[in-house]
């Protein structure tokens, strides 16, 4: 069989660049290795009728024009939002709650720090300016600064834009990005609380304390399309990020995309500097003029393709990518919603267990010393509070990240495995809930607990790191995946990437699809 | 009645950058006059005699950034400057074996090749990328960075010029930069070295000055920022100078004094006299009130604009960047006279290994270590530590047989839980020798007397605000147009007349004097307006 551009993995990203290719009449095939389309993406059942996202916490921002351009409310995609957006249970004092309408966040911060209550509308509001330029960057492919000059050309606008933001906010946004997010917050507020939270939020995805800098930035990163001040939401899909797959999944097929699952890709066959053919595990062999891969740099160019194509330098520099997931994700099913001390309102958005700025950053003391947290960071969702049809009637699903667990810098992660080590951290990490929702423990009825390792090896992600490759600043723009090579193409000619280890990277959904699949298409009607 | 003299210009402040910026001034033909509050020049680059016989580079110690277009403009070598290279490192690691780097290319790739042969190999090609890599940044320490918010020609040609710069360089060394701007200096020296020793005495270099671990991002820049120095033309050159670091001090003040400028020493600034939003002369402490055309402060940017002049002279905005410009000083100081030199267990007896530079800094776990104990407001139990023994290569500084070591010392957080006092200051002094005893045994018994300095004490002596020894950390959100505040990185202020040359200017900190020679540059420019 032969197709104009064979589509490596069926995760988000790939369901789109191979919709936005078959809609311009490319013939599309996609390969999963899995069961199920989705790969990593794809919901997977805790216990009968209990489903789960097994290793996404929730489906970013969707790139509003792959919204657009893919009808995918005409495919079943629904959308909700979950209000309060984030809740943060206290020890002393009231909870913190954020919610869609600003003054209902302010007040409720008021109850805690009327100086920071004052503080927080300008943050929100800033934050939201800066995050609105992310999206900008995040809407085309990357600069690259030393490259030809017309390819700078499009960045004039977003020049413009930035110039935009007025004297003040232009050079405070040159400041913050690569601000210590605990800087930025300890200059802001005084509630440790709020402070804490925001610090928690500020890490995921990076393997670092919010003393490190850059971790501003990561907190930008995640605020990339949220309304003003809703820290800590994204866009919740009904029935989870596999529902997503399956809209975008329907959305491919409906323009002539084949799928097929059980398909493990065992090599890429490379011709004179050229990706060729697909060799899947079964040995059978699938010819194609393009191959998009959504595995992951690494994986797709060393063990696929295989370095004997590469420079030195390339595959020196794909072995530099720091693939850093440092946390554990724990599953619940519950036979009851918990019930959250002082919250009148069930928590249907994020609830965050971050006391303090210390507290994350001692969280990631542990684990830069080798030690999963003593008390990690918590990160939870109860996503059938919103979305009923995920547990049976009456029942709900919970899913924690729980920060940090060590991790080795490179090729894949170290330290803590096993179930004992795992068990271990669900039970401080059920425990340090408990205190603050105490009906958590009776209502446990299964429990299923993923580490770093176990991400890797069940699905592949490289360092347990579901956004492949750090969210640090040496690691985003037009330095990834690697340096200079942000374009989605690859020194092998025909064969190209997509997926969180590109531009704009994880948490922002649809976007590496589109760009990547602009650049496949660019080259197919340059060869036609 | 005597017509009271206008000068000018008045330096604030008899560092190397007050100095530097006075002595390019009255070369230029003005009538200068620097006020230094302290009996010695110099701020943090004096040399004092601390115990009889015993003379010390108290605060600052080793020279490398000292540019050499100054050397040369100043000709300092005339006026008495005279540096010896450092010529080794070495660092004893707990193990009982060593990691050193000598004078001779081929003895310290035989080293290397005994911890890695890899390491010894990458060493080569590494050296030459930090020497492009200084190179790439090397115009920028002579340009005065451009307002990237205004849309004035001569910003926009300013940071078109900067941009080619950039884009001259070609890709991979652009991405190259971009990643020694950005990221931990243990991530990025693990990119190319595999020992252990070696990537923690090199990252060593990422953290001094800041409060960050070797681990965090932004340490990498420290460290290029440490390979910036160059000594007749050769980077990554440290030295001595002959007579201590306030010999580098005393011989551009000489310098100064050559070209006409007046020094007066126990003179202290009160406040800078502005009327009518241009600055018009300096009020001393003694009540004394001085006149002149120029202001230039070389104090940090808390002292220059939140002291010297009120804030209602100054735009709102420029304070509170001020208010949050990040010092919180790390490091700390220990000076011992010694009867007789350390003897190291992992290297015995008298050998070139005590010329040089050596360090406590056996592994990047314990440097984070030592940085975790600062984070939550405590002085390391077991430090990071930079050591010189100057006695060794000029013997003046010590009586006849005996030595003086200096030893740099983080971290001592200057915020430290219950603060400063007598008694934390011994036990953070004992922290320090307890933990060199553990690699030189002999330490203890051959120490005669020893002063211990905080960042409470470098604040209370010098001036410098927290103690941070750069003026203001040298953060990627403090650097070039954001170092001190946005609009206000030429050295210039808003207040006319009135200048800073300090190095919490760009482009920052070590005994560079970079921001004292663009600040005097910037000050001619003007030409008074």
């Amino acid at each position: 069989m032969s197709y104009d551009v064979i589509v490596l993995g069926s995760g988000p990203e790939e369901l789109v660049a191979a919709a936005c290719l078959a809609g311009e009449g490319w013939s599309v095939l996609v390969v999963e290795a899995g069961p199920a389309i989705g790969g990593t993406a794809a919901s997977e059942e805790l216990l009968p009728g209990f489903r789960v996202d097994p290793v996404h916490g929730d489906a970013g921002f969707l790139d509003p024009r792959v919204l657009r351009q893919l009808e995918l409310d005409r495919h079943g995609l629904a959308l909700l939002a979950p209000d309060p957006v984030l809740a943060v249970p206290a020890e002393r004092g009231g909870p913190l709650v954020f919610w869609r309408d600003a003054a209902r966040t302010r007040a409720s911060i008021e109850d805690r720090s009327a100086r920071d209550a004052g503080r927080w509308e300008s943050f929100a509001e800033r934050m939201e300016a800066f995050a609105r330029i992310l999206e900008e960057v995040a809407a085309r492919p990357a600069p690259r600064p030393a490259g030809p000059l017309r390819d700078l050309a499009p960045f004039l606008g977003l020049g413009r834009k930035v110039r935009g933001l007025g004297r003040d906010d232009m050079t405070e946004l040159f400041r913050v990005l690569p601000l210590p997010a605990y800087d930025l917050l300890d200059d802001t507020f005084e509630d440790e609380l709020l402070k804490g939270a925001l610090g928690a939020l500020s890490v995921r995805g990076l393997f670092q304390g919010p003393r490190a800098q850059g971790t501003a930035l990561v907190l930008l990163h995640h605020l990339v399309g949220s309304p003003t001040g809703c820290f800590g939401t994204r866009t919740v899909v009904r029935g989870g990020v596999g529902a997503l797959v399956e809209a975008l999944a329907a959305a491919a097929r409906g323009r002539g995309v084949e799928l097929r699952v059980d398909a493990d890709v065992e090599r890429i066959g490379v011709e004179r500097g050229r990706a060729t053919v697909v060799e899947l595990a079964d040995g059978s062999q699938l010819s194609a003029r393009s191959v998009l891969s959504g595995m992951g740099p690494a994986r797709t160019l060393l063990d696929l393709a295989g370095p004997t194509w590469l420079d030195p330098d390339f595959v020196h520099a794909l072995r530099q990518i720091r693939f850093r997931g440092g946390y554990a994700r724990i599953h619940l099913a519950l036979s009851e919603a918990p019930r959250f001390d002082g919250l009148a309102e069930p928590a249907a958005g994020t609830i965050v267990l971050a006391p303090s700025l210390d507290h994350v950053e001692r969280a990631f003391d542990d684990a830069k010393h080798g030690e999963a947290s003593e008390r990690p960071v918590l990160e939870a969702r109860i996503p059938s509070l919103a979305d009923p049809s995920l547990a049976p009637g009456g029942r709900h699903v919970m899913s924690v990240d729980a920060r940090f667990v060590p991790v080795d810098g490179r090729e894949g992660s170290t330290g803590l495995r096993g179930s004992a080590a795992g068990d271990e951290l669900a039970d401080r990490a059920v425990a340090l809930l408990a205190e603050s929702a105490p009906n958590l423990r009776g209502a446990i009825l299964a429990r299923k607990v993923l580490l770093p390792a176990d991400m890797e090896t069940r699905y592949g992600l490289y360092g347990g790191d579901p956004y492949q490759g750090e969210l640090a600043l040496d690691q985003l723009l037009f330095m990834r995946p690697v340096p200079g090579w942000s374009g989605y193409r690859t020194p092998i000619g025909g064969l190209y990437l997509c997926g969180n280890g590109t531009h704009p990277a994880g948490a922002i959904t649809g976007a590496s699809g589109r760009l990547a699949a602009s650049a496949v298409l660019a080259d197919l009607e340059g060869q036609a | 009645m005597q017509i009271a003299r206008v000068w000018d210009a008045i330096v604030i402040g008899g560092g190397h950058n007050g100095l530097v910026c006075a002595a390019y001034l009255a070369r230029a033909g003005q009538k200068v006059l620097v006020l230094e509050r302290r009996p010695v020049l110099g701020g943090a680059a004096v040399t004092e005699e601390i115990f009889p016989g015993f003379k010390f580079s108290v605060f600052s110690y080793v020279v490398s950034l000292l540019r050499p277009e100054i050397i040369r403009d100043l000709d300092l070598p005339g006026h008495g400057l005279h540096i010896v290279p450092l010529e080794s490192t070495f660092n004893p690691l707990p193990d009982g074996d060593y990691l050193a780097t000598w004078a001779d290319p081929e003895e310290t790739r035989r080293e290397l090749y005994r911890h890695s042969p890899r390491d010894a190999d990458a060493m080569q090609e590494f050296g030459r990328l930090m020497q492009r890599m200084a190179m790439a940044v090397k115009p920028l320490l002579a340009t005065e960075p451009p307002d990237p918010a205004s849309l004035h020609p001569r910003a926009l040609l300013a940071m078109g010029r900067i941009g080619k710069h950039f884009r001259d360089l070609g890709e991979k060394d652009l991405h190259a930069l971009f990643k020694l701007m950005t990221m931990s200096s243990a991530d990025y020296l693990r990119e190319w070295f595999e020992s252990e020793a070696l990537v923690a005495a090199k990252s060593a270099s990422g953290i001094i000055g800041t409060f960050l671990g070797p681990r965090s991002p932004g340490t990498a820049y420290v460290l290029l920022h440490h390979y910036m120095g160059e000594i007749d033309g050769v980077f990554r050159a440290w030295g001595f100078a002959r007579g201590g670091t306030g010999a580098v001090s005393e011989s551009i003040a000489s310098a100064a004094r050559g070209f006409g400028a007046e020094i007066r020493t126990d003179a202290a600034a009160a406040s800078v006299i502005v009327k009518d939003g241009r600055a018009v002369g300096v009020a001393l402490e003694n009540g004394d009130e001085l006149r002149a055309r120029t202001v230039i402060s070389g104090l940090d940017p808390r002292r220059t604009f939140l002291e010297l002049v009120e804030p209602v002279d100054l735009p709102s905005d420029l304070v509170a960047a001020v208010e949050r410009f990040r010092f919180r000083g790390s490091s700390g100081k220990v000076n011992l006279a010694l009867s007789e030199l350390p003897d190291f267990t992992a290297l015995p007896g008298v050998g070139p290994h005590l010329k040089g530079a050596m360090a406590i800094a056996p592994s990047v776990d314990y440097l984070e270590r030592a940085y975790d104990d600062a984070k939550y407001g405590d002085f390391s139990r077991r430090p990071f530590m930079d050591i010189v023994i100057p006695s060794m290569i000029d013997p003046t500084m010590a009586p006849p047989g005996k030595h003086v070591m200096s030893i740099f010392v983080q971290y001592a957080p200057y915020h430290r839980n219950g603060g400063w006092d007598d008694q934390s200051r011994e036990a953070f002094g004992d922290a320090v020798v307890d933990t060199l005893a553990e690699y030189a045994p002999n330490i203890r018994s051959a120490i005669l007397h020893r002063q211990v300095i905080t960042p409470a004490d470098i604040e209370a002596v010098t001036g410098l605000s927290e103690g941070n020894i750069f003026q203001g950390e040298l953060a990627l959100s403090q650097l070039f147009f954001l170092r001190p505040s946005p609009a206000w990185a030429d050295h210039r202020t808003p207040v006319r007349g009135y200048y800073q040359c300090g190095s919490g200017t760009h482009p920052g900190g070590g005994i560079m004097g970079a921001s004292g020679r663009l600040a005097a540059k910037a000050v001619v420019a003007d030409g008074g307006r």
